[in-house]
């Protein structure tokens, strides 16, 4: 794949491509996964699961999306171990990655942030909350 | 809630707060208005009204009219406004007022996030602002002084960065660290009163307010925030917002969504 991250396009008519941004979930919870799709579907997105990090990073490996979401206490490999190794990828830097969890002690949010995360999401959330932190991280 | 008390809130909302409450919101007069009735210690909204039109003490008066304004607010709603106010406004004022001291004033601040956007902006940027932040509403004033922001409100707007820079968690609040909160004074004001005194600001923020006002009664709130400002002050809008039907005192800046400029002539008064 090079460094270059995978881009899928939308055939619009026959002239133009229009560009779809695409945002990866990655939780254990299916439930988390299925309202944090909806939310990011409606916000433009074109969305795909990983149920945990070594899921996530072959996600990448293949295609590597705009926007990640990123559960922190998974099984097989949690959120930061899974971020350490996505920074190291061919192209991981580019993706805004998104701590999604239900941690809220000052001194673990800024674990997260100094690790590489772009932005850090307290659960429970809602859509005008991940609007906001989309658009600050300039991902809308 | 019948026809007639609805007709009647109307009337009250518009002369009192100058606020226009839609012929289509009569189910959410009666939604908002619930939790009023229950804390004033009545049976129901009708009884509460019914006491209200035989008898109208202002303090109910109030509390039904702060219950129906609209507070919907969000840490540095349209972005664009707090870049523009920290970066740009701040320090070219800065330079020309004495001491470095910028006065900025947000009229119709809700519940305080606009505000202390605004002292963020400031103290990041080492520029000096007295910063005023009013409302009609004394619930709202209440919760804007208070500091606390519940998870869902910190969030909106606020990076996670800037969230911790500025806020420290409070049971199961966040709360503006004293420096930030030291740095906005909050006070109950109409803006439907005349000045009566002569503080005059550099930057006012009047955002997301006027769309909600009665349109026979946005000239004289505009005409108000005009004498408030400084002649070579900035008065700022909701990005969608716009005042050329209702003054002749103002200039849209051209490219910069919702700021305005005073009109030359309504600067020949200050000569």
């Amino acid at each position: 794949m090079g460094g270059e991250a995978a881009r899928r396009f939308l055939p619009l008519g026959d002239v133009s491509l229009v560009e779809v941004r695409t945002c990866l979930i990655v939780d254990d919870s299916r439930i988390i996964r299925k309202v944090a799709r909806r939310i990011v579907e409606g916000l433009g997105f074109e969305v795909d699961e990983a149920a945990d990090g070594v899921e996530a990073l072959t996600h990448c490996g293949g295609l590597m999306p705009d926007v990640i979401l990123l559960d922190w206490n998974m099984p097989v490999m949690d959120g930061m171990g899974f971020l350490k190794r996505l920074r190291e990828q061919p192209g991981g830097d580019r993706p805004k990655v998104l701590f999604c969890t239900i941690e809220t002690a000052p001194e673990r949010i800024a674990e997260a942030l100094g690790a590489g995360a772009d932005d850090y999401v307290m659960k429970p959330f809602d859509g005008e909350i991940l609007q906001s932190k989309l658009s600050e991280v300039g991902a809308v | 809630m019948t026809q007639d008390d609805f007709d009647r809130l109307q009337g009250l909302l518009a002369s009192r707060a100058g606020f226009r409450l839609g012929r289509d919101r009569i189910h959410l007069a009666e939604h908002r208005l619930a939790p009023v009735a229950r804390r004033e210690g009545f049976d129901s909204v009708d009884a509460m009204l019914q006491t209200l039109w035989v008898k109208p003490v202002a303090s109910l008066g109030w509390a039904v009219i702060e219950a129906m304004l609209n507070p919907e607010t969000w840490f540095r709603r349209d972005r664009a406004v707090f870049d523009t106010f920290a970066g740009e406004l701040l320090p070219a004022i800065s330079r020309v007022r004495p001491g470095g001291r910028v006065q900025v004033w947000s009229a119709g601040c809700s519940t305080g996030q606009e505000a202390y956007s605004l002292a963020m902006g400031a103290l990041s940027a080492g520029v000096t602002a007295d910063i005023v932040a009013t409302d009609l509403s004394q619930r709202a004033i209440d919760k804007a002084r208070s500091g606390l922001f519940s998870a869902f409100e910190i969030q909106r707007g606020l990076s996670a960065r800037t969230m911790l820079d500025w806020f420290e968690p409070a049971e199961d609040a966040w709360s503006a660290v004293p420096r930030l909160k030291d740095a906005v004074r909050f006070a109950r004001h109409n803006l439907l009163d005349a000045p009566t005194d002569g503080a005059r600001f550099d930057v006012i923020l009047c955002r997301n307010v006027l769309a909600d006002v009665d349109p026979a009664q946005r000239g004289q709130i505009v005409d108000h925030l005009e004498r408030r400002l400084m002649d070579d002050g900035v008065l700022i809008l909701g990005a969608e917002e716009r005042i050329e039907g209702d003054t002749m005192a103002f200039r849209a800046v051209g490219g910069r969504k919702g700021l305005y400029v005073k009109a030359p002539s309504a600067l020949s008064r200050a000569a």
